[in-house]
């Protein structure tokens, strides 16, 4: 399989993206060492390094963070929670792997923001957003808010393991085997779990467009 | 592994084709960017005008360098703007001619001892001693709006003022930012840059009370950590 994404295999590279052990790490303390803090400290090439991580990566953490579930009030935080993790971490990571290394961070951190959706929504009463879902009309649909806000439904209705493989193909355009790489699953997994998500996927869009089709006819 | 078409190039359909692009277009806001930088505490004005090319506010803000940022400054009130003024140089005996005039204009910063009374976490100074108290003086707003860039570039110099050791000067450009950016979008990473600044300067006690105040109103900002790190006792510290 090839390494597109050059992942450190060391076990100081393991710990934080994706797995479990990661993601609790997320809940922790955040202790970056008071002299990796302040430029006078810093060493300079570090400063460019993490930098050119933010230039680099930022918009791609951000749209993984998005399209894996965190509400958009929350992506400054967690694009900074990301990068901290990145910056804390930063010795660990191999030069070449600073992307695999940040998707996977990100989906530790979107997978930490989804479970406190969830805490959230078990408290708060739900909503009836799907009646304003089933009135866009296509014109509607031109609203690029209506639009995220119904992409957001459709994927808070995915199981996260069905997903998270939609959207790294689909959005990030990531072939089968990078994915499986990331997300450490076999390449049958991955094939099967985007059938499954792209079927989930269609049939929401199909009814959407079949409620919208109606209600117009009416 | 045969690899079947992404959907966005595969549809028929206007509304899945608007829906996956949605998810595809997504981009970062410029807010993120110097957020995150500031969170990093790399915060680079050039990085983030440099790297915000739509961005008009940067547009704005790189146009106004040098010459412009000073007329800027003193249509508005020179010592509003004077850490944004004081960034524009870059140079250091620029920057100790701008810190000297500041300290002229601004009360002395206190040596030493606690702030009195908790302040809000990102309350405008509390290292400045009466002398003619800050809030007799008529309160000094801009003009204009300030650009997130011109916020981040305030920061950088307090930053970089910090990072040449002096930290005094660093706690005179964040009491400027505090006055001129009282609702500043980066307010919490000054307040950061604050508390640092304070323990920097031998004031570890306002250190660790404003760092304690600032976990109580934000416990669950991404700074939180770095806050925590100044309630440690002597000694949990490096610095």
């Amino acid at each position: 399989m090839p390494r597109l994404f050059l992942v450190d295999s060391s076990p100081s590279q393991q710990a934080p993206p994706g797995d479990e052990a990661g993601r609790d790490a997320v809940d922790e303390p955040i202790d970056i060492p008071p002299d990796q803090q302040a430029p006078s400290s810093r060493d300079a090439g570090r400063d460019d390094r993490l930098r050119g991580l933010v230039d680099g990566y930022i918009d791609f953490v951000a749209r993984v963070l998005r399209n894996a579930g965190t509400p958009q009030a929350d992506i400054d935080d967690e694009v900074q929670r990301t990068f901290i993790i990145a910056a804390r971490r930063l010795d660990d990571v191999r030069v070449g792997s600073e992307k695999s290394f940040l998707l996977q961070t990100a989906l530790n951190v979107a997978a930490h923001a989804r479970r406190t959706i969830a805490r959230r929504r078990e408290v708060a009463s739900e909503n009836a957003p799907e009646a304003f879902d089933a009135r866009a009309t296509p014109e509607q649909l031109t609203d690029q808010k209506r639009v995220r806000h119904l992409l957001d439904r459709i994927l808070d209705q995915m199981g996260s393991d069905l997903r998270t493989v939609f959207v790294l193909y689909e959005f990030e355009e990531m072939n089968m085997s990078e994915i499986a790489e990331v997300l450490c699953i076999p390449s049958g997994t991955v094939a099967s779990r985007l059938r499954r998500a792209r079927v989930e996927f269609r049939a929401r869009v199909g009814m959407i467009e079949g409620l919208s089709k109606a209600e117009r006819d009416q | 592994m045969s690899e079947p078409p992404r959907l966005l190039d595969d549809s028929e359909s206007a509304t899945e084709k608007a829906l996956l692009h949605a998810g595809r277009s997504y981009r970062s806001g410029r807010e993120t960017r110097a957020k995150t930088l500031a969170a990093l505490g790399i915060a680079s004005s050039t990085a983030v005008v440099a790297a915000s090319g739509s961005a008009a506010a940067s547009s704005s803000f790189a146009k106004l360098t040098g010459a412009k940022l000073l007329v800027a400054v003193s249509a508005v009130g020179a010592v509003s703007l004077a850490p944004l003024a004081y960034h524009s140089f870059h140079k250091a005996e620029k920057d100790r001619a701008t810190a000297a005039v500041l300290s002229a204009r601004l009360p002395a910063v206190e040596p030493a001892g606690p702030v009195a009374k908790a302040p809000p976490p990102v309350a405008p100074p509390a290292t400045t001693k009466a002398g003619p108290p800050v809030a007799a003086r008529p309160a000094v707003r801009a003009a204009e709006p300030v650009s997130l860039a011109q916020e981040l570039a305030a920061l950088d110099a307090a930053r970089a003022t910090m990072a040449r050791g002096d930290a005094q000067g660093a706690l005179l450009l964040l009491d400027g930012y505090a006055r001129t950016c009282p609702q500043g979008r980066l307010r919490l990473e000054a307040e950061l840059l604050r508390i640092d600044a304070l323990a920097r300067s031998g004031q570890t006690e306002a250190a660790r009370r404003r760092a304690e105040t600032f976990l109580r109103h934000h416990p669950g900002s991404v700074l939180a950590a770095r806050a925590r790190s100044f309630t440690e006792p002597r000694g949990g510290r490096d610095d």
